[in-house]
């Protein structure tokens, strides 16, 4: 061999493994960035680089990346495109590109509650692409430093929370409540003729004199709703009651910042900073059709505010605080005869914007319709990553399956992808699930199973010496079809037979302690890692928390946003706002390899986002069929890739309810009862 | 049924032995032989089959290694027949029928 070529084998050898690492991954980076944004890299050095993990969007702070970059020389421009999971710097001279990629290269930075490892390569130029700058919807006025410190620690402490709802508390809801008139919120809408005794509070007329004189508004509020939010917390999208309110709504924000999102029916969305001390005044337009709400973080992004460098438009993170909020609304006696008749329940009856979600069925043929489409045809279309996330068998089902004798009969109803069917294989099990995409999956595993609905199953009257119904029966619409459900249970059981039952609880914050479901939303926001992807709800590998009797009050609909019986769509992984609701599922394709590694972080996968664990393949599972596809719709996620997003029905079981419901049954005796997890678990047993 | 197969399972004579009291042993026979593999399984059950080996390999052949790919069960009832497709039975009823 040549001396040359064998000089150049041993300088590559002499390479480390370390720095190999760094280079693939550098390169890894440069092609996604290539791939999915366009962005191309090149080897030779120029005066910008591109800091892949080094954006927003991956919870890097505007000023830790200018720290992290300052040293190497004068930076010229520092961009971060917002929820991008990279950012772009620009040295005066290439030697401050040079140093940098030199030493930043590999990385690793703390920023904030987060560790990224960054990687550099050199760019061409960088485009900036100004923001079209978004006014305020029509009708919208913010007025900054509207009340003084002195006034605001006045106002918040006005406010008396000793008599706030036990139920909020224990549910983690923000705290909400009203003086003038009683909101209600299960018609969302106000009870003209019975005004509570209290009015306004005293210390509030200074500020609503100062509105009128400045013009803000014609006549006194009568109405106030004072609206606590922690960080975490928000309320969903909505346009306040055409027929409660008159038009000018004020809103003055108290004790910290937040982010208030305003959308209009076409899809234009539009950010709101509200500054402590603001008030923010609705009219027209930006209250009668524009929808508003905050969406529950703890972080916003925000505009930075200092003369930065470069670009005019950067952004950074703003962690939340606990923000009050009072809004002051006139009561509205004559219908509303607005100019926007689409958002008006005066004028049209109902607001077909935000889409009308569906009610609770009140009889059989409507329920089994709802099932249809928010529980079976969901479950197929996400089959296989719905199978994905079910892997773990929870200890006390296998605790249970282990303790029966060798040789029982075993029906797993609901088995959905066959989890529990082969826990104790000297059982004689057998397994069925109204999806046939599931069963499916059981069956290429070897079980022995059927498609059947669990309300009918074509097993013979007292043959089964067992049954397993794991998270099953919250699927039914009804009371009596729930009923219907543990009474088909315990048909299929011999006498002494015993049935385990497990469903999703209402309460997923127990004796203190937070389930599975819940802890992770804290993790994900942090930027940690969470082992489960996030519809890994309910599973958990944990024992369940030894439980004391914990009182927690029925009067859960004071915290409700739903008008009368409809159903309102779950924000993952928070508290449940109400028993019956719909719950997203963001569909995802194949698994790559990089599913392994960290959300948030910039690898394979594409797209990482903090909140939404992403995948841009393009093999999703979604069948190209004529029929409307169950997937209520597409999830705009940041960075432009879609998500198909389906959202299916629970009734959510409150502690005793399930036990209450097993009572219902002649014959049998519940022999435990249990929290597990953020389920609540009864054993019952066939006399 | 349109497809049978017959898969290679371990033989666990205890196993067995439990599920035959679980069973109705004349219409085991009966949807034996309907799919043309009864085998020499006799009508009755043989008394002390705990110990009768032959008997738990005949009765294991026909529980868990014979297979129905593609068919159909049929209510003896009803007449009503559930589609078995990929070894799997739909037994859902449509909403006239529930």
């Amino acid at each position: 061999m040549d001396c040359d070529v064998v000089n150049n084998m041993n300088a590559a050898t002499r390479r480390t493994k370390g720095d190999k690492k760094v280079l693939k991954k550098q390169q890894k980076a440069s092609h996604t960035l290539l791939k999915h944004e366009g962005i191309s890299t090149t080897s030779q050095p120029t005066k910008s680089l591109v800091v892949a993990n080094g954006g927003l969007g991956n919870g890097v702070s505007r000023e830790d990346l200018f720290a992290a970059v300052n040293q190497f020389g004068d930076v010229e421009s520092l961009l971060m495109p917002p929820q991008k999971p990279y950012a772009f710097v620009t040295y005066r001279f290439e030697d401050g590109a040079r140093k940098a990629h030199a030493q930043l290269n590999g990385k690793k930075l703390q920023s904030g509650e987060n560790s990224v490892t960054f990687y550099l390569s050199y760019v061409d130029s960088v485009k900036h692409r100004e923001e079209a700058l978004v006014g305020f919807p029509e009708g919208l006025t913010l007025v900054e430093d509207f009340v003084s410190l002195e006034e605001e620690a006045l106002l918040l402490a006005a406010v008396d929370w000793s008599m706030s709802n036990e139920a909020q508390k224990a549910l983690k809801h923000r705290r909400v409540k009203h003086y003038g008139f009683e909101f209600r919120y299960d018609n969302n809408n106000v009870d003209k003729d019975k005004p509570l005794p209290a009015g306004l509070p005293d210390e509030c007329l200074p500020v609503l004199q100062r509105c009128l004189q400045d013009g803000l508004i014609n006549v006194l509020p009568d109405q106030l709703t004072v609206n606590q939010y922690e960080s975490g917390q928000g309320i969903p999208p909505h346009v306040d009651t055409h027929s409660a309110f008159e038009d000018t709504i004020l809103s003055l924000s108290l004790g910290a910042k937040a982010v208030m999102e305003f959308r209009h029916p076409d899809g234009r969305a539009v950010p709101v900073v509200l500054p402590e001390r603001s008030l923010l005044v609705m009219k027209g337009e930006s209250r009668y059709l524009w929808t508003h709400g905050i969406t529950p973080r703890k972080f916003d992004l925000v505009p930075a505010c200092e003369p930065d460098v470069g670009s005019n438009s950067g952004l950074t993170l703003s962690k939340r605080g606990t923000r009050t909020s009072f809004t002051f609304r006139k009561i509205r006696y004559e219908p509303c005869c607005c100019a926007f008749p689409s958002a008006c329940d005066s004028q049209e009856g109902t607001s077909p914007y935000p889409p009308s979600p569906p009610s609770l069925p009140c009889c059989h043929a409507d329920a089994t319709l709802l099932e249809e489409e928010y529980v079976h045809r969901v479950y197929d279309a996400i089959a296989s990553h719905f199978s994905r996330t079910r892997h773990t068998p929870w200890p006390h089902v296998c605790r249970f399956l282990s303790s029966l004798p060798p040789g029982s009969v075993l029906v797993d109803v609901g088995c959905g992808n066959g989890k529990y069917l082969g826990v104790n294989p000297q059982l004689i099990t057998v397994g069925c699930d109204r999806s046939s995409a599931l069963v499916q999956i059981c069956a290429e595993r070897g079980f022995q199973v059927f498609v059947s609905d669990a309300l009918s199953v074509p097993l013979r009257t007292a043959s089964c010496d067992a049954c397993i119904s794991i998270a099953v029966i919250h699927h039914f619409s009804t009371l009596e079809r729930r009923l219907a459900a543990v009474r088909e249970l315990v048909r299929l059981l011999k006498p002494g037979g015993q049935a385990l039952i497990y469903v999703w609880a209402y309460e997923q914050e127990y004796n203190k302690q937070k389930s599975k479901y819940l802890k992770d939303h804290d993790k994900q926001h942090n930027g940690e890692k969470s082992k489960d992807t996030p519809e890994e709800s309910q599973e958990s590998h944990e024992e369940p928390s030894v439980f004391t009797t914990c009182h927690v009050e029925r009067d859960v609909k004071d915290a409700s946003e739903m008008t009368e019986g409809r159903l309102s769509v779950h924000t993952n992984r928070t508290a449940f706002n109400s028993q019956d609701l719909l719950v997203p599922w963001h569909l995802k394709g194949r698994k790559t390899h990089g599913e392994e590694e960290s959300s948030g972080r910039f690898s394979s996968r594409g797209e990482p986002n903090p909140d939404l664990d992403s995948s841009m393949s393009s093999d999703t599972t979604h069948s190209p069929d004529s029929k409307p596809s169950p997937s209520d719709n597409m999830c705009q996620i940041p960075g432009g890739s879609s998500v198909p997003v389906f959202h299916r029905y629970y009734h959510v079981f409150q502690q005793g309810e399930l036990e209450q419901l097993c009572t219902q049954v002649t014959g049998i005796k519940v022999q435990t009862s249990y929290h597990d997890q953020g389920n609540w678990c009864v054993v019952l047993q066939k006399e | 049924a349109t497809e049978v197969k017959v898969n290679e399972v371990e033989f666990n004579p205890k196993f067995v032995c439990r599920m035959i009291p679980k069973l109705e042993w004349s219409t085991l026979v009966q949807a034996a032989d309907q799919l043309g593999h009864r085998e020499e399984l006799p009508g009755e059950l043989v008394p002390d089959y705990e110990k009768n080996e032959d008997f738990l390999k005949k009765v294991h052949r026909v529980l868990l290694e014979v297979e129905v790919i593609e068919g159909c069960l049929q209510c003896p009832e009803s007449g009503r027949e559930f589609p078995i497709s990929k070894g799997i039975p739909n037994m859902l009823l449509n909403e006239d029928e529930a």
